[in-house]
């Protein structure tokens, strides 16, 4: 079967002052239906950038998509024109962000930015909603977020709300309608852990009952541990390493991957590594070969000179990095 | 420790170098404003060599010819001959002298004491200090400035240095307000506080701290105020109050061509024409200044 | 047994606001001894920032003192000497807004070393070199940056070397690391372990992290809508956390191994939104979102109790057992056993 989502040899740039900043370099990403995938990478690895050409919100002026393809069901979504492109936001494609303060709007109660989400959705005998119904969905996708006292939210204004209830009112928003594929981008990053806990839990819940197929995009490692069955590591532009979200844990193979399960600071307090030594590269002025080989231990020649393809390690496993050249 | 001093300072000018060539850039994406620019420049450069690009230097002194009176815009005279027989273009060039004088003299009276005192109040905000400052500002601020303008040059003599005076006056809390409004949202930011936390001088978290964090506003604003000080200038010397006939104050030709209209036309049109240019220039170079200190995101 | 360098007693600080009162310290108490770590975790609203600000100076107590090295440090920095701005020093959590843009990173080292004098004119620059190189930064190049050209963990390190411009005794660190990715995190936290040792230096170290707690600190004292919880050694801690927020802090820890799971409490799972700061719940105000909640809970508030050595806690579960010593003499106070007068159930 045909995936969902499948962003084929992605690369794209910004135009500044300096020059030309190749950020992705050549991103895969594979989505079956229901899966939930997550995507694990640091400031400026691409992330945001890759989440943004999928949903077509690039500002295009200094971005540019120097090739490749994002298919949506055999759709190439960079082909699409933008009346289809709105209409696949609207039925299939949702996304939610890091900060629900921005994507709030704050000038309008939530009741006013839920109902014209809900608006244009149909009733069982497919005909329009009335108001009362459109009204009883608002409150009814609230309630299934875990938010206490929705009446009383929907005359709300975002800025009267705690952040984790903002992000309730996003995710809210995001599956009240018929969306199929769901992007989150950092969407508990700034919340207090333990509301972080809450949220996490109950996204896991609803995208299991609606059966969303979910990108949970973090810098978190710990966040997609529990959440996600499948996990791709990213680096400078591409991706590193991609396989099962357990195995991936137990034994990261890609030597980024290594330091970066290294970096994160254990409960079993054995002390704190010392992170990755050096820096992300100049999107300016990239290696030529592999994008990690500056900072990699293992490095060999050819690192330098050939960027490495995804390597089929074991099946399902695929790392970047020619120490697993078959 | 002398070669330490040379390859520190050699530094510091490499860095400030490679900072102004992007600036430059972000300029020089504005075609207008570089245009803006060009005009500016040339006309600075006209005004300060005036008495030797003129081709008669000496019709901006009193000078009666009325055998050349009246004439239209011609080869030898290129905007036409007043109603005395001076050429309007050569006062048209001196006339920019007195212009480029009033915008330069007032803002440096007046933007200075206004900097200074919107920060003073930014900083101290919510004591008494910014009660005091901020409410003369508001105070000044509610006279409109023309008519300000018109009441102390009428009631001092009417000359150009009283005009500027006057002019300066009424200026300088636009400035307080601006520093204020820029001011006291600075002096939360985190790098204030640990100045102050440090234990640094006020003299030095104001100046050296809060202020260079200000300084793109207030240049933006400079380069847009010169257009509408040199207006007002020229409002003044228009009814009689400011640059006094016989001196060539680009107002006071617009004024005294204003007699001769719509037959001869070019005693007024031109010197108009000229200050419309000059606002124009500097209003084109503001914006794109605007453009250079903007934030950019990528 | 090392002195203690720090005390704070009964610290209250409170911000009237048009809303209600926000009473973002409520009356903390505790010791930090000289040379150590001592971790102070909360979430939003929890005080830990405000208990930092005050120690520093920012804000003046509202009542409660505060004492550096024996001496009474209870005011607003303005009224600080100059010799306590030199000896406490502070690192805060956005690098990317405690630099200021405008000035190089040599201009921004300046202006401890010159307010202070720590040098004289002649070593000036070799004194921002040596900043640098304790930071590991290379000087030549970094000296005539600005804060833009550089990144996150870097400016992080430039907010480090000056705050120890100044040789202080005490290093206050407002989540030094949050704004920071983890790979980067680790060379500054090492850094910071390092500089310690090297530089005889006692730190109190804010954050929301536990995992980094468990691997920085020595001692962690929890905080919640301003009132401390629960206060005990590190490992201690962790191997037998008390308080019912302590336990639902701990539970709600994204780990990355299974070994680590283990270790987190299950059995208390996070619920409830953090109450307003204006509208603290009465009696303990944790408990409109505590699973061990009693009738006592919602009407008295709980008070410090050991419950081990160094290990105290604040939560009626405890009750009955000797209450904490107070700072500044060693009483033993039973406290009353609430249990006997309320008709609760158990």
């Amino acid at each position: 079967m045909a995936p969902l989502l499948d962003v084929k040899d992605l690369h794209v740039g910004f135009k500044i002052f300096e020059g030309y900043l190749s950020v992705l370099n050549g991103v895969e990403l594979t989505l079956e239906e229901g899966e939930r995938v997550g995507l694990v990478g640091e400031t400026g690895c691409g992330k945001t950038t890759t989440v943004k050409s999928i949903l077509r919100v690039l500002p295009m002026p200094p971005a540019r998509i120097a090739g490749g393809e994002i298919f949506y069901r055999d759709n190439d979504i960079l082909k699409m024109k933008r009346r289809e492109i709105q209409s696949l936001h609207r039925s299939e494609l949702t996304a939610i962000f890091q900060d629900p303060l921005m994507s709030l709007n704050p000038v309008f109660t939530i009741g006013t930015q839920l109902r014209d989400i809900v608006k244009d959705s149909l009733g069982a005998s497919g005909k329009k909603l009335t108001k009362k119904e459109i009204f009883a969905r608002c409150i009814e996708a609230l309630k299934e977020t875990g938010m206490p006292d929705p009446e009383r939210i929907m005359s709300n204004y975002p800025i009267q709300l705690s952040g984790g209830m903002r992000q309730r009112v996003c995710i809210a928003e995001a599956l009240s309608t018929t969306a199929q594929l769901l992007l989150a981008d950092e969407p508990t990053t700034n919340l207090d852990v333990t509301i972080q806990d809450q949220i996490l839990r109950k996204l896991d819940e609803l995208v299991d009952e609606k059966n969303v197929t979910v990108v949970m995009i973090t810098h978190s490692l710990g966040v997609v541990m529990d959440l996600t069955q499948r996990l791709y590591i990213m680096y400078a532009g591409t991706m590193v390493e991609e396989g099962k979200t357990e195995e991936l844990f137990a034994r990261p193979l890609h030597p980024y991957g290594q330091g970066l399960m290294k970096s994160v600071p254990k409960l079993t307090g054995d002390g704190v590594s010392d992170g990755i030594p050096g820096h992300i590269p100049n999107y300016l002025d990239p290696p030529a070969g592999c994008r990690f080989e500056p900072r990699c231990e293992h490095t060999m020649p050819i690192c330098q000179t050939e960027k490495p393809p995804l390597f089929n390690v074991e099946n399902g496993r695929h790392v970047a990095c020619f120490l697993y050249r078959s | 420790m002398r070669e330490q001093l040379k390859a520190d300072l050699l530094a510091t000018l490499k860095h400030k170098r490679r900072g102004f060539a992007k600036d430059w850039y972000k300029f020089s994406r504005n075609p207008l404003s570089v245009l803006g620019l060009v005009v500016l420049i040339l006309i600075v450069f006209a005004a300060i060599l005036a008495p030797y690009i003129t081709p008669y230097p000496g019709h901006a002194k009193p000078y009666t010819n009325f055998k050349d009176a009246g004439f239209p815009p011609s080869a030898t005279h290129f905007f036409g001959t007043d109603r005395v027989g001076r050429d309007i273009f050569s006062r048209v060039i001196f006339g920019y002298r007195f212009s480029l004088m009033i915008g330069v003299v007032v803002l440096s009276l007046g933007v200075a004491p206004g900097v200074i005192l919107g920060l003073i109040a930014g900083y101290y905000q919510g004591t008494w200090i910014e009660t005091v400052i901020m409410r003369i500002t508001d105070i000044f601020l509610a006279v409109p400035p023309l008519v300000l303008a018109l009441a102390i040059t009428a009631m001092l003599t009417p000359n150009l240095t009283n005009q500027m005076m006057a002019i300066a006056l009424v200026w300088w809390p636009w400035y307080s307000r601006l520093l204020f409004a820029l001011a006291s949202s600075l002096r939360n930011e985190y790098f204030v506080r640990e100045a102050e936390l440090t234990g640094a001088s006020r003299m030095h978290i104001l100046f050296k701290e809060i202020l260079p964090n200000c300084l793109a506003p207030v240049m933006t604003k400079i380069t847009l105020d010169m257009g509408i000080v040199i207006l007002l200038g020229a409002t003044l010397s228009f009814i009689g109050l400011g640059v006094q006939p016989p001196k060539p104050g680009l107002g006071t030709m617009v004024a005294e061509g204003s007699k001769r209209l719509p037959g001869e036309w070019w005693g007024t049109i031109f010197p108009a024409l000229a200050i419309v240019v000059v606002i124009l220039a500097f209003n084109l170079v503001g914006d794109g200044l605007r453009d250079v200190f903007a934030v950019e995101e990528v | 047994m090392a002195d203690t360098i720090l005390v704070v007693d009964k610290l209250k600080k409170y911000f009237p606001t048009k809303r209600g009162t926000v009473k973002a310290v409520d009356n903390i108490s505790f010791s930090v001894a000289t040379g150590e770590t001592i971790g102070l975790v909360g979430e939003s609203g929890s005080g830990k920032t405000t208990t930092a600000q005050c120690v520093i100076g920012i804000y003046p107590p509202t009542d409660g003192e505060i004492l550096f090295k024996g001496q009474t440090i209870s005011k607003a920095f303005s009224k600080r000497p100059k010799a306590l701005k030199r000896d406490i020093r502070i690192v805060f959590q956005d690098p990317g807004s405690s630099l200021n843009p405008k000035r190089s990173i040599k201009q921004i080292l300046s202006v401890p070393l010159k307010v202070h004098h720590m040098t004289t004119n002649k070593d000036h620059l070799v004194m921002i070199k040596n900043l640098l190189d304790m930071v590991e930064l290379p000087a030549d190049e970094y000296m005539y940056k600005y804060p833009q050209a550089i990144g996150g963990g870097e400016k992080q390190m430039v907010a480090i070397a000056r705050a120890l411009a100044t040789n202080p005794s005490m290093v206050l660190l407002d989540e030094p690391t949050s704004a920071l990715d983890v790979s980067v995190q680790g060379k500054i936290i090492n850094l910071l372990i390092r500089l310690r040792k090297e530089l005889d230096l006692t730190y109190l170290f804010i954050t929301h992290d536990l995992s980094l707690t468990r691997n920085v600190a020595g001692r962690v004292a929890i905080m919640y809508l301003g009132k401390l919880c629960e206060i005990a050694p590190t490992v201690e801690f962790f191997q037998n956390p008390t308080h019912p927020y302590t336990k639902m802090l701990l539970s709600s820890i994204p780990v990355v191994s299974v070994e680590e799971k283990a270790l987190k409490p299950t059995k208390i799972t996070s619920r409830g939104e953090i109450p307003s700061p204006v509208k603290v719940p009465p009696g303990c105000s944790f408990h409109s979102r505590c699973p061990e909640k009693m009738d006592i809970c919602t009407k008295v508030d709980p008070v410090m109790v050991e419950i081990g050595e160094g290990h105290v806690t604040r939560c009626h579960l405890y009750q009955g057992t000797k209450v904490a010593a107070s700072i500044e003499q060693e009483e033993e106070v039973y406290a009353q056993d609430p249990m006997d007068q309320s008709n609760s159930d158990g």
